[in-house]
């Protein structure tokens, strides 16, 4: 990717915080128990352990939207990234997990490699999987069954692709926030922050 | 060693005394060389000499001896040696003897110990087979027992199962009489059944009748209800009618009293105007009174005086009934003077208050005049204030609007810290200007006073002309009034600023967006899109196999009462999946079939068995005709219609006639009529047939 060359262009960057969504939104399923545990395998990345679904529809649908996404962040039009887990029996939306990207469009034209180590932001996005990962102690149980969607916040004037339609931003009512951490590529800026249904309103 | 060490002694003295020998010679010349004085010396070294050859024939002698002594005990030694040497030798013959024996009794230890350790391999051996063939007998009286066991059981069952023949014959009979008079009763019991089903048509729809007579008792019982309601409101209606009614009539009573207290207000009214009257007249009457009292005294005294002069000739009478006249005029005259009394002292009540309310109504007067002077002087001064607001919020506003029209985003922040900065650098020119004025007043006051144009700074162009120390002091006062408001707005804009970010950042949060900036997207066969159609494909699913389920346990419960089952039966076979408990009852029923199957054949066998035997022994195969008609044909019978027959009856069993009874006449008469014998009779039949037979 970027470790041979000495620094992060646009591109290694898209490349990079797409591949921490897909790890990140692989993790999130199977610590929120949305698809059951034996669907999933053991891979290392980033120097740790962690879960990739192995169901085939999953993995496609995945690589599309990842695949679209690293477009949007190549074009630097894309502002946010939100996993919605919905109850199926109620439909309601029972957690929420948001990724803010602030993108420098100053690197668009400049095409000039910043100066950071791959090393340095791989030590960030561990630790923000890892957050995910402890955020198990605080979030309440998903007892119904669940299905997720993702979200992508974008500019108004972009133009909308085949397979994409424009949807609602599913907002939680009543909601407890937590936010945590965040890591950059001194490209693009992901900020993690999680949103979930209180416990006593359900 | 001992002739050793005495061989080294031996030697040793030898050693010496031949080196003393050699010593002694050397100093022989000694005694030559010496003169006179050596004559005493000589002859002592002659003695000495001599002393020394004596010595040394002596020490020959011991020599001598010791040699021969020495000789001697080599010659014991060697004996000795011999000796030993031969015992020696005699001691290794004899050790190596031992050493052979030794041997060879090891080697028969061992055999001996091999022949042992065999011997006990062979005994636990013959040990082992002898168990192994101790168990082999048990094992074998085991089985043993078990066949006799077996053998007996098999006895056992073969007598039981006989007399199950006997009693599974007669069941049989039974059952056969049971099944006509059954089927004579299902006859019964079906006419029975179609009446009932008539009774049944007749009830429901008699069923039905009631049904309707109930939903339209039903109908009018609502009907009731609504007319119960409407009543109930109609005399809600009713008693707020003769409330009203009531209250109306109390009307013109009430119009009366208000009359009446109108009436008494007026009269009260005069009243009022009659007291101050009457107070007038308490003064007059006051007066009068004096001079009354005063005209009283003079009458009485006139009086007096006159009834002394003239009252010499008057009787006590007169005198009592004047003084009775006057003690009355005294009592009306006290009587009056109490009755002005009162209305002097009510009089002078009234004017005390009255006196107390003018006192209060002038210290308020005089407050009000007090508060209305210092409210003119606030006046004045908010005047001034609100003509200073008014320009620095005009000024304000155009700031403001200047920003609005310049900035069409929600950043409010900088815009605002720019006013506040802005502000502040006005309070501040202010403030120095302020000051500027003070030092300017300070410095002018002893001098009298007179600004120019020293005071046309400023914004708002407010401080034009100063003339007095008081009006400057007051635009001081406007001013700190002004910093002080425009402080606490700042700290009000900037908490307004704090919780306007805190609730963006609150929105952000939570997932809200600027729809004018921003769309939302997602991909259209999403996981939550795919999990919501197959909820609902199940859904609908379900639902089919629900209205289905319940269309058939209609037509069940609908089937049971007219007892149709055999129409609906193939239905529920397709569509019902068989239950559990349907399934044990078949697996049941098969297994009893079967048993019932093998147990016929069993019967059929022993029953076969028994027949042959009976036939084989007695020679008669005895079989039934018809009920309690047996017919006997004897092994050796001429013909195969030959036979006897015979029925139970009555206790005993009779022989009936046949063709071939006929025959045997004879024997009929003999053993039968006479004997009363039936076996006899038979056996006669077979010995007589047997011989036909033989001889034929």
């Amino acid at each position: 990717m970027t470790s041979t060359l000495k620094g992060i262009t646009l591109k290694g960057s898209a490349e990079i915080v797409a591949e921490f969504f897909s790890f990140g939104i692989n993790s999130i399923l199977y610590q929120r128990g949305i698809y059951p545990p034996e669907t999933f395998s053991r891979v290392t990345h980033y120097d740790m352990s962690l879960q990739v679904t192995t169901d085939v529809k999953l993995k496609n649908y995945l690589t599309n939207v990842v695949s679209q996404l690293k477009e949007w962040l190549c074009e630097c039009t894309v502002q946010k990234l939100v996993l919605v887990i919905t109850c199926l029996e109620t439909n309601e939306v029972l957690e929420r997990w948001q990724f803010d990207i602030e993108c420098d469009k100053s690197a668009k034209e400049s095409s000039a490699p910043r100066e950071k180590s791959l090393k340095t932001i791989q030590e960030e996005i561990r630790s923000v999987i890892r957050q995910i990962t402890a955020s198990v102690t605080f979030l309440p149980l998903l007892e119904t069954p669940c299905a997720f969607d993702l979200l992508v916040y974008t500019d108004k004037d972009l133009v909308v692709p085949d397979k994409w339609e424009e949807s609602g931003p599913q907002i939680i009512n009543q909601s407890e926030e937590v936010r945590l951490r965040s890591f950059t590529t001194s490209i693009h800026k992901v900020n993690s922050m999680v949103a979930y249904k209180r416990a006593d309103s359900v | 060693n001992m002739d050793l060490e005495d061989d080294t002694t031996v030697l040793t003295t030898l050693k010496s005394f031949n080196s003393f020998i050699s010593r002694s010679q050397p100093p022989q010349p000694l005694p030559e060389c010496s003169g006179y004085g050596g004559s005493l010396q000589s002859t002592y070294e002659r003695s000495m000499g001599l002393l020394e050859a004596a010595e040394r024939v002596n020490s020959k002698n011991k020599y001598f001896q010791l040699d021969q002594e020495k000789k001697q005990m080599e010659l014991s030694h060697k004996r000795a040696r011999l000796e030993l040497e031969k015992a020696a030798s005699d001691n290794a013959r004899d050790f190596k003897n031992e050493v052979e024996k030794n041997q060879d009794l090891l080697g028969r230890i061992k055999r001996l110990e091999e022949r042992e350790s065999e011997a006990s391999r062979n005994l636990e051996e013959q040990v082992e087979a002898n168990r192994a063939l101790r168990k082999n007998l048990e094992g074998l009286t085991k089985k043993l027992e078990e066949r006799d066991t077996r053998l007996n059981t098999a006895n056992q069952t073969i007598s039981s199962l006989k007399d199950e023949v006997r009693v599974l014959t007669q069941k049989i009979q039974n059952q056969d009489s049971t099944l006509t008079s059954q089927t004579l009763e299902k006859e019964e019991l079906q006419e029975q059944l179609d009446l009932q089903r008539r009774k049944y048509q007749e009830v429901s729809q008699l069923c039905k009748n009631l049904q309707a007579a109930q939903s339209s008792c039903s109908e009018h019982v609502i009907k009731i209800k609504e007319l119960e309601r409407r009543l109930a409101l109609q005399e809600q209606d009713f008693s707020i009618v003769k409330n009203v009614k009531s209250e109306v009539a109390r009307v013109p009573d009430l119009e009366k009293e208000l009359k009446r207290l109108r009436e008494e207000n007026a009269l009260l009214r005069e009243s009022r105007e009659n007291c101050s009257l009457l107070k007038e007249e308490v003064e007059g009457l006051r007066r009068k009174l004096e001079r009354t009292e005063k005209t009283i005294e003079d009458l009485v005294n006139m009086e007096l005086e006159k009834e002394v002069k003239g009252s010499v000739t008057e009787k006590p009478e007169d005198l009592s009934r004047e003084v009775i006249q006057i003690q009355q005029r005294e009592i009306t005259l006290k009587e009056q003077n109490y009755t002005l009394n009162s209305r002097v002292r009510s009089t002078e009540r009234l004017l005390s208050e009255l006196n107390s309310e003018l006192s209060q109504q002038h210290s308020k007067t005089l407050e009000e005049q007090k508060k209305r002077e210092a409210q003119d002087s606030l006046v004045r001064r908010l005047q001034k204030r609100v003509l200073l607001l008014t320009k620095e919020r005009d000024g304000m506003r155009s700031i403001l609007e200047s920003y609005d029209s310049e900035l069409a985003s929600t950043e409010y922040s900088p815009q605002l810290n720019k006013r506040v900065r802005e502000a502040e650098d006005m309070l501040q020119k202010i403030q120095s200007h302020n000051v500027e004025m003070e030092v300017c007043a300070q410095k002018h006051i002893p001098q009298g006073f007179f600004s120019g144009g020293e005071s046309t700074r400023g914004g708002g162009g407010v401080y034009n002309t100063l003339s007095n120390q008081s009006q400057f002091l007051s635009v001081c006062m406007s001013f700190r009034q002004k910093i002080e408001d425009l402080e606490a707005e700042r700290q009000r804009l900037e908490e307004q600023n704090n919780i306007l970010e805190m609730r963006l950042e609150r929105h952000n949060l939570q997932g809200d967006y600027d729809p004018v900036k921003t769309r939302v997207l997602h991909f259209k066969m999403n996981p939550t899109a795919v999990a919501k159609q197959q909820r609902q494909q199940e859904m609908e699913s379900l639902q089919e196999e629900v209205t289905r389920l319940r269309e058939l346990v209609r037509s069940l419960q609908d089937g049971g009462a007219q007892d149709d089952g055999s129409i609906l039966t193939p239905n529920l076979s397709l569509s019902l999946p068989p239950s559990k408990e349907v399934l044990d009852l078949r697996k049941q029923m098969e297994s009893s079939e079967l048993k019932n199957q093998r147990l016929k054949e069993v019967f059929q066998k022993k029953i076969q068995e028994f027949r042959t035997v009976c036939y084989v022994l007695t020679g008669y195969q005895i079989d039934i005709t018809t009920t309690n008609q047996y017919r006997l044909t004897s092994v050796y019978a001429e013909h195969m219609d030959d036979s006897l027959a015979s029925s139970p009856g009555g206790g005993s069993m009779h022989l009936m006639e046949t063709e071939f009874s006929k025959t045997l006449g004879e024997m009929v008469d003999l053993h039968l009529h006479h004997q009363k014998s039936i076996p006899a009779f038979l056996s006669a039949v077979t010995l007589d047939l047997f011989s036909r037979q033989t001889t034929v």
